[in-house]
This record gives C-alpha cells, sequence and structure tokens, in this order.
C-alpha cells in the first residue's frame, strides 16, 4: 500500500493527474475520526490486473470545511462519498447523504470513534 | 408527448428477496431514469466493530455481515490483522482457507443462477440447480460446521482441520457436480428461456464497466479482466490452478457463462488443494495487539471485498472500513437498466447477484 499526502485544495487536481480509468479503479473514500475534531480522509485505488498495487491519497481536515467531491471524475465514488456524509456529518460539495441512514436514525455513528473503545 | 410512469421495483419484490429499492421511470415501459435506495437494513457493523467488540471477536462479528459469503469477510479481516501483527501463516492454513472461499463460490454462483432460471420463468431449471447446490453445503457443514454463516476463520489459522476422510469426500462430490455444471453450461448456452431471450438484455460495455470501476463477473463478463485472485499475494492461488474467466458480451447471458466457468474452475482448484494439501499446523498462536493499518482485498462471489483496519495497539481498533463488492456495484447497476425494458428488470437484477446484507453493513 502506497500512502500519498495531499491538501482538500489538491486532491481533486492530484486525483485528475493519477487517475486512468483503464488501468486504475476507485475503491471507495474512507474516513478516520482522530479524537481532536479532526478527520483522516483517504480515497483509495487499486490498479487492474497488477499484484497488490494499491495507492491511498489523504489528507486532515476538520469537519466544518467542504470537501470536494471527485463525483465528475469518477461517478461511481458517489456511493462512498454519500456513506461519508451520513456516517461522519461531513459537508461534500454537491453530494447528498441519507444512503444507510434516516432521520430518525443515530447522527453521524463513526464521528466519536477514537475515545479508546467507548460508546458515545 | 409521451406519458412518464413512476415505477417501483422493490423495497420487498418477488423477484429478489433482499430490501433494496429501485424506483424507475419509464417510457412504453422502457426505462429512462433510475433511482436506487440501499440503506434499509444498515446494522451499523462499523461502529460496533470499533465500540462493542474487542479485536480478537471481530472475525464473528465481521462474519455476520452476510451469511453467504462469511467466509470471505472474516477472512478479509483476519489478513489484515495477521498483516498488522507480522504473523506468517503456514500453506496448509492458506490452502484450507482457499478451499473454503471456494467453494463458498460455487454454491454462491449457483444461487445466482437457480434465480436467473426462475426469472425466466424456467422454474424447474431453479429447482435442479438449487438441488444440485445442496451437496456444496454439505461440503462446508462437513468442513467448517455450518452450512451458512461460518465461523471457520480463526486469527492465525482455520478453527478445524480437514480430516482424510472429508478430503475424500471433497473430491466424490466435486466430481459427481462436475458433469451437472457442464449440463447447466449446455442449458443456459443453447435453452431459449436461458440464452437467446437473454443476450443484448442487461448491457454493460467494456467502456462502461471501466467508467464505473466495475467489479466481479459483472466486470468480466464485460471484458474487464480483473481479478483480486489475480491482483493480490495474500493467497497463493497461482499454486491451485486459478484462471481469470472473461466474456465479451456484457449481457445477462454472458454473466451467466461467467459463473458458470468460474463454478468449473473453483472446482478444479478445490480439488487441487484438498489432493495437494500441505502439511502442517492448521491454527497457530498469535502474539500482541495490531497496530498500524492495512487494506486487503478478496474476490467474494460477488467481487472485490476490501477491508481497511487500523490500530493502536489497544483491545479496541480505531477503525473497521468494509467496502462490499455490491456497493460498487450500485452505480453501474442503475446505468445498466437505463434503455432497458422493464419486463426485463427482474432478470436484470437477478444478474447482478446484488447483496443487500453486504451493501448495508
Amino acid at each position: 500500500m502506497k500512502k500519498i499526502e495531499t491538501t482538500l485544495e489538491r486532491v481533486v487536481k492530484t486525483i485528475e493527474e493519477f487517475y486512468d480509468r483503464y488501468e486504475w479503479h476507485f475503491l471507495t473514500l474512507n474516513g478516520i475520526d482522530l479524537d481532536d475534531g479532526k478527520i483522516e480522509l483517504q480515497w483509495i485505488f487499486a490498479k487492474y490486473g497488477a499484484k497488490d498495487e494499491t495507492v491511498v491519497f489523504y489528507c486532515i481536515t476538520d469537519y466544518e470545511t467542504e470537501v470536494p467531491s471527485i463525483v465528475k471524475l469518477i461517478p461511481s465514488a458517489i456511493m462512498g462519498e454519500r456513506e461519508v456524509v451520513d456516517m461522519f456529518g461531513l459537508t461534500i460539495e454537491g453530494i447528498e447523504g441519507k444512503l444507510y441512514l434516516s432521520d430518525d436514525s443515530l447522527k453521524t455513528p463513526l464521528k466519536t470513534m477514537g475515545l479508546g473503545g467507548c460508546e458515545v | 408527448m409521451k406519458k412518464v410512469i413512476n415505477i417501483p421495483l422493490g423495497s420487498q419484490h418477488i423477484s429478489l428477496l433482499e430490501p433494496v429499492r429501485f424506483q424507475f421511470k419509464t417510457h412504453n415501459e422502457k426505462i429512462v431514469e433510475v433511482g436506487a435506495d440501499v440503506g434499509f437494513v444498515h446494522r451499523g457493523i462499523e461502529r460496533a466493530c470499533v465500540t462493542q467488540f474487542e479485536w480478537k471477536k471481530l472475525p464473528y462479528v465481521v462474519a455476520r455481515v452476510c451469511g453467504l459469503c462469511a467466509i470471505t469477510h472474516s477472512l478479509s479481516f483476519t489478513l489484515a490483522v495477521e498483516k498488522m501483527l507480522e504473523f506468517e501463516s503456514t500453506r496448509r492454513i492458506d490452502y484450507l482457507r482457499m478451499l473454503m472461499v471456494e467453494l463458498d463460490r460455487i454454491h454462491s454462483h449457483m444461487l445466482c443462477l437457480s434465480h436467473t432460471a426462475e426469472n425466466a420463468g424456467f422454474e424447474a431449471m431453479f429447482m435442479e440447480v438449487m438441488a444440485a447446490r445442496e451437496p456444496v453445503m454439505d461440503l462446508q457443514e462437513a468442513i467448517s460446521g455450518n452450512r451458512v454463516q461460518f465461523d471457520y476463520i480463526a486469527i492465525g489459522g482455520v478453527h478445524r482441520d480437514i480430516s482424510p476422510e472429508t478430503a475424500k469426500e471433497v473430491v466424490a462430490t466435486l466430481d459427481a457436480l462436475k458433469p451437472k455444471i457442464e449440463r447447466l453450461l449446455e442449458e443456459f448456452s443453447k435453452n431459449w428461456s436461458l440464452s437467446l431471450k437473454y443476450r443484448g438484455v442487461g448491457m454493460l460495455t467494456y467502456e462502461e464497466a471501466c467508467i464505473y470501476n466495475t467489479l466481479g463477473p459483472l466486470a468480466r463478463a464485460a471484458g474487464l479482466r480483473t481479478d483480486v485472485r489475480l491482483e493480490s499475494s495474500d493467497l497463493p492461488y497461482e499454486e491451485v490452478g486459478f484462471e481469470v474467466v472473461l466474456e465479451k458480451g456484457g449481457d445477462i447471458h454472458a454473466r451467466n457463462m461467467v459463473r458458470l466457468y468460474e463454478i468449473l474452475n473453483s472446482i478444479e482448484m478445490c480439488k487441487n488443494i484438498v489432493q495437494n494439501l500441505p502439511e502442517g499446523e492448521h491454527l497457530l498462536k498469535i502474539k500482541g495487539k495490531p497496530k498500524g493499518e492495512a487494506i486487503v482485498r478478496l474476490e467474494a462471489p460477488r467481487g472485490e471485498l476490501m477491508y481497511l483496519v487500523r490500530g493502536s495497539g489497544k483491545n479496541f481498533l480505531d477503525r473497521v472500513r468494509i467496502k462490499t463488492p455490491t456497493f460498487s456495484g450500485i452505480p453501474a447497476m442503475v446505468e445498466i437498466f437505463k434503455g432497458s425494458e422493464y419486463a426485463d428488470a427482474p432478470a436484470i437484477l437477478a444478474s447482478f447477484d446484488p447483496c443487500m446484507s453486504c451493501t448495508a453493513k
């Protein structure tokens, strides 16, 4: 697994330069709560037909800043982006959550995870 | 101007007993727009993995994501943790794990094929495929103790070794299954209901497969050469006769063919595994607590399954991310429906072999 750090400002351009749809596929967008009001976002790719070639672009951000969407580049990213909006309460440009959660569900269930395993 | 009619399919529908809802807009029964709602049974398993259960219990927890491919879920998680603990597996452990994954693929593909036949109105074929599937589930029970919802994978190996008698039973059962699959191959190739009717229906081209990052049998039926068994070195598939199955049609018929040829390949692999099973322990002790981050990808029956695990040396992990095959496939499924006749929608849906239990983990 190769991890490449990026920023929210650069991430779309970085992925645009990297991504060739005949070579790589986008696995998903992942979020990891870092327990200090920050979240690590990961855009995960794997190469078709190649052994163990996984590339992760990541950046650390707060919960308030709007995250750019990569759906225009990679239409299938819609699922991962909607899930992150649901699970962490982030705002992603032009993306509605409500993939899994309804109005009466627990809100942002993965937002407060980095608390030593305590139920919050 | 044509009249637009809204037709829902699901959340409960006779063609697929899983909670997914597609909302079709149709012009004269041709589907022009599609909406998909997959969020009926979200269970919060990712949250439970980091708040309710210590890491050693998680292979049992993630096995509950899906009853059918429980082996692939618990194995993906286990491999990720074993990577973090720098655990070195034995060849026997690898082989026993591959055996169960491939038996799982055989019965899962057969389930999909039976439903495809049922959606063609071919009830007799549905029952024939389901009957032929039973001995495979009996084998899984003989090896793991369960027909479904297996808790076979352990951190450090597998819970039960295979006896010489069971190994012989595996070979005998699969030898008996092979001619049945070859007959099904002929039926699915030549029978009007199963072949001619489905050619050109539910099309996904190679280009669309690339655009929508399609994976698994759906991608391989469109000619996209991708299979995690080829792309990951976590299990030694090259030693047991794995071959990538590719078709070019991109339609329901091509998906049926991919699944049938993959069953035949899995039969050969399972026989190779039990006939060349290395000596050694089936379960090793493992020390430490997971620290760091690992990604593991495995080829589940429906395509690529990914687990990302992060830990910081505590009893509870920091993150368990589960990316399931159907989750990735939804955008492609929506596109495939567009332009299709509404009457074909149930058959197209069955050919995706979607798993909502996995998707709404």
